[in-house]
């Protein structure tokens, strides 16, 4: 009943309505509003920050094996989901990532070389080259017996059954049926007897008859099956070790077909692999989580028997020639955004981490070291070489910079590869003379490219020579423009665009910045509408074979990825002879002179790169593979993790903080305390 | 009623096709078939592989009409993709061969599971602290709550993100950064920062709007009369004003319940949070047109929901409202 009462003189009021005025009592209001406001979200808080700790790992299967050790599992961080996991289909390196640990190939690389050596896997030994009277070439393969598939529904029983010459052939059918879009299919019709029949006598009818007598690979008997080539092609064993060949089952297939079949919905294979490899598929949480399990009966491989550093030897040598996998779970976490990602990894939750730009700084010195504190970590910084080469392009069907190679050959030279390295590389780019990149057959260290080195002197002259006197064309008087295409994706392709400019408006000439999309980019890549680009190549298999056939004028746009529209006689003749060659000194004077040729006489490409990728990887992963494509891919096989050192850490890494929220609550109540004091002396 | 129902339904229709004519023409302005066979394919795709690619989904056929000898006229990419999403038909997507449905039934928990508390607790939040500054109005309380309401509409949700990653997770180590879990205790583990994040980045903008809903309602007749009746200013507050002020908080925010399936864009992809959010953007990132025009389908079919009960509502809460 206060709006009975007069108000008082001198207290605050408050204006309710028009004309209606009641005193404002401040507590009043706490009352009627603080348990909503305090109490409830101040228990919940209180109940949240106690239970809860920032572990982002969902549950293992098990906490413990069969035999009482504990349960191991690797957690890593994943950029995104594969796009398929069927092994005939995928051509990515997410894909490539999954699939190369589900399964197994006829032959892989050796873990402890840093060359690119093959070893046999399901293999018993490595392919046998049987050239045939008629130039026809026979590879007999040979698979080691009493190898299986994962145990899965499709399987009578559940039981996998035994892998046989029939699952290698069934892989190469699925590669010549068009409704599978392998994406090798093209590569393979060129080599393999009978193959590019098979896909178009398949795209005629609709549907590819499996049941029908293949050509272009044939079982001998249960354990050995027969790739017919038409010509010598020694790649052909690279594709062995490549994840499109794998095994399939093709009960797997048929069974797992998107239908729904007594009322169970089966997934389409694509999503369901049935493999041979050390882990098989548990689940896929599509945005979140893949989760492999160990394969109980893998017999594929071991644990190899040495060949590794003295400082890891402790934790490897009990494990030599023990049976695969170490570990018994693999969570791939997937996150896109590299914020988070290495948040994870900082606090522990994940086993290993790629070195981004955006954190490069802060883990990586000048020296190419890890920073005191990650050593302090005892974080281990792993250096691998990528197998790929990068550059930039002329377009050799350019009436200006195709037909000039002196104004080509000025342009290289004068641009400062190495300051571009320090700027663009954080300096860990390998710059380098040559197109093939090291640790490959046919890459020589003492191959010098006269226009590798910045020499910007000889290259005025060279301009000068080119018909370009200090950049000006004498036809028009003004500066020759070069149009640069580049993809607009990002601020550092737009800075080094940029510094491509400085570099060759250095010797007077203009270049155009064109910016493009990266449809836009690729459409004029594939129809070689550009004058000059930045580009490069990631290889399938480590063979010259693989990157000189970008030069090779039959390969041209858009028949094949020839974008430099280059045509060489004797660059085309040099090539077709060294691709069918085995690896000879013979090969490697060939591959010298087509360097020459393509680098040095004909200066098709600028200033040569090839990436190398830093991994971090935590103090509880030991580490021993020396070659880049098992460590990328398929190296959780040989994955080792010290459990007890990762609880250790992760507990002393991840101790909670209550003193800035108790700090935080002790203000907010001192001033809301100090606040309901005043009011209340102001309204007694 | 019935008759406005129906002619509101009717109404939709052309909205929905133009939005959908609108989307296809420019997905094909912009991505060509090709481009996009080559950025799912890779860059080494032979143009066989492209090229089967592109037939595999129709996207061979002539944009809107099949004029060539011997072809049904209406056999056309822009008619069968219309009639597949008249029909629920949203096939599959072009980046993984997934059908898109599944997409959507395995998405849309995992969405609701922020969405739905971080609507309901906000809009609690929000009401309570409206009240209190409507309760409080012209003093330096209400000012300053007016200054914390505009600091928070004006901070971009990335910010919110990225600092309660920082504070939370990173600095006083009291909740996951990343992950998802709906199971058990473990899922208030998860949902409880990217839904107080959530919650906070919508706070700002609902508390000015039911502040100005509750101050239009405290100055009519029947606020001074409960007064003259001798009410508190609680049970003003609470009985009168709120409950009035309801029919417009309902009204408005109704509109958007529809949408919260769709779930967050950012959050999402930040916390991986496996909803429909991540998947659009992951469907954009793709080029993958099929998933793109199934969420801008349900999108502008939910919106235009959510519009149609907003109407309904009126009626329905406020008796003086006649819907014709």
């Amino acid at each position: 009943m206060f709006l009975q009462k007069a108000p008082t003189e001198g207290k605050p009021e408050v204006r309710a309505g028009h004309g209606a005025y009641f005193p404002f009592k401040p507590w009043r209001v706490m009352r009627l509003t603080k348990a909503l406001i305090l109490y409830i979200p101040a228990l919940i808080g209180l109940g949240l920050l106690t239970g809860c700790d920032n572990n982002p790992h969902t549950p293992a299967l098990r906490k413990k094996r069969a035999d009482g050790s504990p349960w191991i599992v690797t957690y890593r961080a994943f950029p995104q989901d594969p796009r398929s996991l069927d092994p005939q289909f995928a051509y990515d390196e997410i894909s490539h990532a999954v699939l190369s640990n589900i399964y197994d190939t006829f032959l892989t690389y050796d873990p402890l070389s840093e060359e690119y050596h093959l070893i046999p896997m399901i293999g018993a030994e490595l392919p046998k080259y049987e050239p045939q009277p008629d130039g026809t070439v026979a590879v007999t393969c040979k698979i080691k017996p009493g190898l299986y598939f994962h145990d899965d529904a499709c399987f009578p029983g559940g039981k996998g059954r035994e892998i046989t010459s029939r699952d290698f052939i069934y892989a190469f059918q699925r590669m010549s049926d068009p409704k599978v879009e392998c994406p090798i299919a093209s590569t393979l019709q060129d080599y393999l007897i009978g193959f590019e029949d098979a896909y178009n006598n398949a795209e005629k009818a609709g549907v590819f008859n499996y049941d029908a007598p293949f050509k272009p690979v044939e079982a001998v008997d249960r354990y050995t099956f027969r790739i017919n080539l038409k010509k010598a092609y020694p790649q052909i064993k690279y594709w062995l070790a490549f994840w499109f060949t794998a095994p399939v089952a093709r009960e797997a297939v048929e069974y797992y077909n998107g239908k729904i079949i007594d009322g169970i919905r089966h997934p389409l294979f694509r999503f369901h692999p049935v493999g041979t490899g050390a882990f098989s598929l548990h689940d896929w949480k599509r945005g979140e989580l893949i989760r492999l399990v160990r394969n109980d009966n893998y017999h594929t491989l071991r644990f190899p028997a040495g060949g590794w550093n003295v400082d890891v030897n402790s934790y490897l040598a009990p494990l030599a020639n023990s049976q695969l996998p170490t570990l018994d779970e693999v969570q791939l976490i997937i996150i896109p955004e590299s914020i988070p990602a290495w948040i994870l990894f900082k606090q522990g939750w994940t086993d290993s981490s790629g070195v981004g730009k955006d954190i490069f700084n802060s883990v990586i010195t000048a020296s190419q070291e890890l920073t005191l504190e990650f050593e302090k970590r005892g974080v281990q910084l792993i250096k691998d070489l990528d197998l790929d080469t990068w550059y930039l392009m002329f377009n050799m069907k350019d009436p200006v910079l195709g037909g000039n190679v002196k104004l080509r050959q000025a342009m290289v030279l004068a641009f400062n590869a190495d300051t571009y390295n320090e700027i663009f590389g954080n300096n860990i780019l390998h710059m380098t003379d040559q197109l093939l990149p090291p640790r490959m057959f046919g890459y020589e260290a003492s191959f010098k490219n006269p226009w590798r080195e910045t020499n910007l002197e000889k290259a005025r002259k060279l301009i000068a020579e080119a018909g370009y006197p200090n950049g000006v064309d004498p036809k028009t008087g003004k500066p020759l423009e070069i149009v640069l295409d580049t993809e607009a994706g990002s601020s550092t392709e737009r800075q080094s665009a940029e510094y491509d400019r400085s570099q060759f408006e250095a010797l007077g000439i203009r270049v155009r910045i064109e910016e493009n999309l990266f449809t836009q980019m690729l459409e004029k890549q594939m129809k070689g509408r550009y004058q000059l680009v930045s580009a490069g190549w990631s290889a399938d298999y480590p063979d010259p074979e693989n990157f000189f056939a970008l030069f090779y004028g039959p390969n041209i746009v858009p028949v094949g990825h020839n974008q430099s529209m280059y045509q060489n006689a004797e660059f085309d003749h040099l090539f077709e002879k060294m691709a069918t060659m085995e690896d000879t000194p013979e090969r490697a004077d060939i591959i010298r002179r087509m360097n020459k040729i393509l680098l040095t006489d004909d200066c098709v490409i600028g200033p040569i790169f090839n990436r190398v990728s830093y991994r971090l990887r935590q103090p509880w992963t030991p580490y021993f593979i020396k070659n880049a494509i098992v460590g990328q891919f398929g190296g959780l096989r040989y994955g080792v993790i010290d459990t007890a050192l990762r609880k250790e850490k992760q507990a002393e890494w991840n101790r909670k903080k209550y003193w800035p929220l108790l700090t935080m609550i002790i203000i907010f109540g001192i001033v809301l305390g100090y606040g309901i004091h005043k009011r209340r002396q102001a309204n007694v | 009623m019935f008759r406005y129902f129906i002619r509101r339904v009717l109404y939709m229709i052309p909205i929905i096709l133009g939005v959908m004519v609108i989307t296809f023409v420019l997905f094909n302005m912009l991505q060509k078939p090709e481009t996009v066979a080559r950025r799912l394919l890779g860059p080494k795709a032979s143009q066989q592989a492209v090229a089967n690619w592109i037939k595999q989904r129709g996207y061979d056929k002539p944009l809107f009409l099949n004029t060539q000898p011997g072809q049904r006229l209406l056999d056309s990419q822009f008619v069968n993709y219309m009639v597949s999403l008249a029909t629920f038909n949203f096939g599959v997507s072009d980046a993984t061969g997934q059908p898109v449905i599944d997409r959507f039934k395995e998405g849309a928990i995992p969405s609701l599971s922020i969405t739905v508390p971080a609507f309901f607790l906000g809009l609690a939040l929000a009401i309570s602290l409206s009240l209190f500054f409507v309760y409080v109005r012209e003093t330096s309380i209400d000012f300053a709550g007016t200054i914390f309401a505009v600091a928070l509409m004006s901070i971009p949700v990335m910010v919110y993100v990225i600092f309660g990653q920082w504070l939370f997770a990173v600095l006083l180590k009291y909740f996951p950064a990343y992950g998802f879990s709906l199971q058990g205790p473990d899922m208030v583990r998860f949902l409880a920062l990217p839904v107080a994040i959530l919650i906070f980045g919508g706070l700002g903008s609902d508390i000015r709007l039911f502040r100005a809903i509750f101050l239009e309602e405290i100055r009519n007749d029947y606020v001074r009369t409960a007064y003259a009746k001798g009410a508190s200013p609680g049970a003003v507050l609470l009985c009168h004003v709120l409950k009035n002020g309801m029919i417009n908080i309902i009204t408005l925010t109704v509109a958007s319940l529809p949408m919260l399936i769709l779930g967050s864009l950012v959050l999402e992809t930040f916390f991986g949070i496996p909803g429909l959010g991540n998947m659009t953007l992951d469907a954009i990132h793709n080029s993958d047109f099929a998933v793109i025009r199934a969420t801008t389908y349900v999108g502008t079919l939910l919106y235009l929901v959510g519009l149609l009960l907003t109407d309904l509502c009126y009626a329905w809460v406020d008796p003086r409202i006649k819907l014709q």
